[in-house]
């Protein structure tokens, strides 16, 4: 390979070396000549002439001498280039060491990368600044010019046709992405931790909203005397309802972690509290309807028949009301799920093992939409890891439609029975 | 069940006394937590304010207000927010621009002109729209809306403009056509052809407009697609199901009367919608507006993904088309780096962005429910 261009090089170096030692044999003859007549005490000005004559000699040869240092160094820059050009594309060559990095241990693994990469094989990218009052403009040089009559000119011509097969990777159906751990920070594997994370932080924020806001409804509807204090109440509802949710998070972490001090650093526990406090409002809203909704008759007949207000509530109102208040919490569940700015301060880290149930309380864990947020911002290889981008906003949306699709099947079945 | 009742009917006076103690007891306990719950707002509001208070004291309220030098990590630190409240109520705005105009007629659509069916299919979709994670609307705007704004800025704006102004200009004409024919029918002895001619010429002139200002924004190139439009339109999107379904329930509580009323005074069907029904639930669409507004100030995660994060005002201040910052996207973005000196001005600062957002929602929903209530009344339900 390349031994044309080397065969070049080196016929280059050796003749400016040779022009070098002649140059520095012409400076030393000078020089003998001058001191030979500064010895017989020969004019000042022949001296003078002799001894700038074999200085611009001396000079000349250093100027060749760097001229062949740089010729060794620049001759295998063009041949180096392009083999870190195809190892991106193809992972290390055979029977080299494997790198660290599960990363590099192999070439392109996804056909849009792949085509990136082929380009940066067959172009060289240079940047203009020729114009300082405008932004740098990108040349793009075909490699192969550098290669012309060598060895390596058929390869990228070769490269061009037949990196379809070599490179185009099978479309298979990977359903371990759900449930497989993340290796080399998410270039490999699956979304696993993220995904437990976010059933963690909902089933949490489920814990202590649905206790919470069915007993404010039951409250509100059947006990509670319309006037000023109830509607002082809705008043605070709606407020609670209207507040961003980033201000939500704000509070969680000047609340629940630096005032009471729940757990030492973020954590699962703190996140749903956080979250509960936010989806509180539609609970208690559709609790109240769905309660509000239950015949009149229902609470007169069990009223009628001796049972007390209390006892009415549990036996009657309640199962009346259940499929409607169970249509809210999974709508809210939603929700909670695909909730980001709540959990930034209170409970999400970017990367972080599965949690056992019990380390919940004391620890922060990754979630569903704080990581989509974090790796197609921050991570250091944005672009390569598209596919896991738009596999986790794939789960997160499909969780949140699916339980959206229940609340509404479960609202039709509702209208039916009360229609029927 | 009978048993207790007999128990009720023959209890001791201590009996009864414990019973009424009990359920005392049991309704000041539901009382209790029904009042946490809802307290949480003042909780919110509390320390949120204590948080924030700091913050004014040490730097005061100017620099915050009118400087617009923000340099939180520098030394001196700089907190001029000025930009980032600009640039809130420039996505804000934009939000507005694409949510009101798209939800206002999808909800006319909704109401009084498609069929029940449709309705009944088109009502869920919209709010599934709702339901999808904001996350996921930062992606979108990320990842694909970005560069598709980058590289083909031009036909997206222009066709843009045709969705936003369309349904603006159209009923424009048939307002202003009304009012021109209005006058007219006073002097010419024959209105109907003076209507005929007045309203194509009208919808020609529109046209025409709309033409113009469509080729002129094919030719704009974007230098940077995550700027405050590609913002404004992902959280347009967002507000519109919101819009929608608050208008169209407003304009469902016009009700059947008056929409018959109109038409037997011989109304057609555009003239009692737009004579009639809209002004009727007007405070409703009004409310809807607002609720739209107060969903596209609170957004976090698309503005802080897309709209570039840059604290400068635009030049001139209405170019959506530069990047932009927001209080919200500021206060996700710098607490990671401000928690470590918990207690600095920089720190607090980001709660004061907090309590201005907490007290601007505040005062919106106040407003909304005002509007709504008031509504209520004059349409007598």
């Amino acid at each position: 390979m390349l031994e044309a261009f080397e065969a070049e090089t080196a016929e280059l170096k050796a003749a400016l070396e040779a022009q070098e030692d002649e140059k520095k044999k012409l400076a030393k003859a000078l020089k003998k000549q001058a001191r030979a007549l500064k010895r017989e005490g020969g004019s000042e000005e022949e001296i003078a002439r002799l001894e700038t004559e074999e200085d611009r000699l001396k000079d000349e040869a250093k100027i060749l001498k760097e001229q062949a240092r740089s010729l060794d160094e620049t001759r295998d820059e063009p041949y180096e280039a392009l083999v870190d050009a195809v190892k991106e594309l193809f992972g290390p060559m055979p029977g080299q060491k494997k790198p660290v990095l599960i990363r590099q241990q192999y070439g392109q693994t996804r056909w849009d990368r792949t085509l990136v990469k082929l380009h940066e094989v067959m172009f060289e990218e240079e940047w203009d600044y020729s114009n300082p009052d405008a932004m740098g403009v990108l040349i793009e040089k075909p490699r192969i010019e550098k290669f012309r009559g060598t060895e390596l000119e058929p390869f990228f011509q070769y490269l061009e046709e037949h990196i379809d097969d070599m490179m185009r990777p099978k479309t298979t159906f990977y359903w371990q992405f759900i449930t497989d751990t993340s290796k080399d920070s998410h270039i490999f594997g699956g979304i696993w931790p993220e995904v437990l994370g976010t059933i963690y932080l909902t089933l949490g924020a489920m814990i202590f909203a649905i206790p919470m806001g069915v007993i404010a409804a039951i409250y509100l509807c059947e006990y509670a005397q319309e006037g000023r204090m109830v509607s002082f109440l809705r008043i605070c509802i709606s407020t609670l309802a209207g507040v961003p949710s980033i201000v939500f998070g704000l509070f969680g972490l000047a609340f629940f972690l630096n005032t009471i001090h729940i757990s030492d650093s973020k954590s699962v526990l703190a996140g749903s509290l956080t979250l509960s406090l936010l989806i509180l409002p539609t609970i208690i809203r559709s609790s109240e309807e769905a309660i509000l909704a239950v015949p009149r008759a229902y609470k007169e007949a069990a009223l009628g028949l001796g049972a007390g207000r209390w006892h009415t509530v549990m036996t009657v109102i309640l199962p009346a009301a259940l499929p409607g208040i169970l249509t809210g919490v999974v709508i809210s569940m939603g929700r909670a799920a695909g909730e980001t700015a709540p959990i930034i301060f209170t409970a999400a880290v970017s990367v972080g093992a599965p949690l056992k149930i019990w380390e919940t309380l004391n620890q922060p864990t990754p979630a569903l939409p704080w990581n989509i947020y974090n790796l197609c911002t921050e991570h250091e290889a944005v672009d390569e890891i598209r596919h896991v981008q738009y596999g986790m906003v794939f789960t997160l949306v499909a969780i949140v439609l699916l339980l959206n699709l229940v609340a509404i099947m479960m609202r039709a079945r509702i209208s039916k029975k009360l229609r029927g | 069940m009978s048993k207790t009742a007999n128990m009720n009917l023959i209890m001791s006076d201590a009996a009864s006394r414990r019973q009424r103690i009990s359920i005392l007891l049991g309704q000041s306990f539901l009382f209790l937590i029904t009042s946490l719950s809802t307290f949480a707002v003042f909780f919110i509001f509390y320390f949120i304010l204590k948080d924030a208070i700091p913050f004014f004291k040490l730097e005061g309220f100017r620099e915050f207000f009118t400087s617009t030098h923000w340099y939180p990590s520098g030394s001196p630190a700089e907190f001029g927010a000025l930009p980032i409240f600009i640039g809130t109520g420039l996505v804000t705005l934009g939000a507005v621009v694409v949510a009101v105009p798209l939800g206002i007629s999808a909800a006319v659509c909704l109401s009084d002109l498609l069929p029940f069916k449709v309705r009944q299919i088109v009502k869920p979709l919209i709010e599934v729209l709702a339901a999808i994670p904001s996350v996921a609307y930062g992606f979108f705007a990320l990842v694909v809306f970005a560069p598709l704004l980058q590289n083909h800025g031009g036909v997206i704006l222009s066709t843009g403009i045709w969705l936003v102004l369309g349904p603006i200009l159209a009923l424009l004409v048939i307002v202003i056509g009304d009012l021109i024919t209005e006058k007219l029918r006073e002097k010419i002895p024959n209105p109907k052809t003076a209507g005929a001619i007045i309203f194509p010429v009208l919808g020609i002139l529109a046209l025409i407009f709309l033409y113009r200002i469509s080729t002129n924004l094919l030719g704009i190139e974007i230098s940077s697609g995550t700027n405050a439009l590609n913002v404004s339109i992902i959280l347009g999107i967002m507000a519109l199901p919101t819009v929608v379904s608050v208008s169209e329930d407003a304009l469902q509580a016009a009700g059947r009367e008056l929409r018959e009323g109109s038409y037997a005074l011989g109304a057609t069907r555009a003239e009692t919608i737009i004579k009639t029904i809209i002004p009727a639930s007007v405070s409703g669409i009004l409310a809807a507006v607002i609720l739209g507004v107060m969903r596209a100030i609170g957004e976090t995660m698309v503005v802080w993904m897309a709209s570039g994060n840059a604290s400068r005002i635009p030049e001139p201040w209405y170019n959506v088309l530069q990047p932009i910052r927001t209080l919200t996207a500021t206060i996700a973005g710098d607490m990671g780096e401000a928690d470590h000196v918990t207690g600095s001005s920089r720190f607090h600062v980001l709660f004061a962005m907090a309590f201005c957002l907490l007290a601007f929602s505040f005062i919106m929903n106040l407003v909304s429910e005002i509007i709504v209530k008031r509504s209520r009344r004059k349409l007598g339900k």
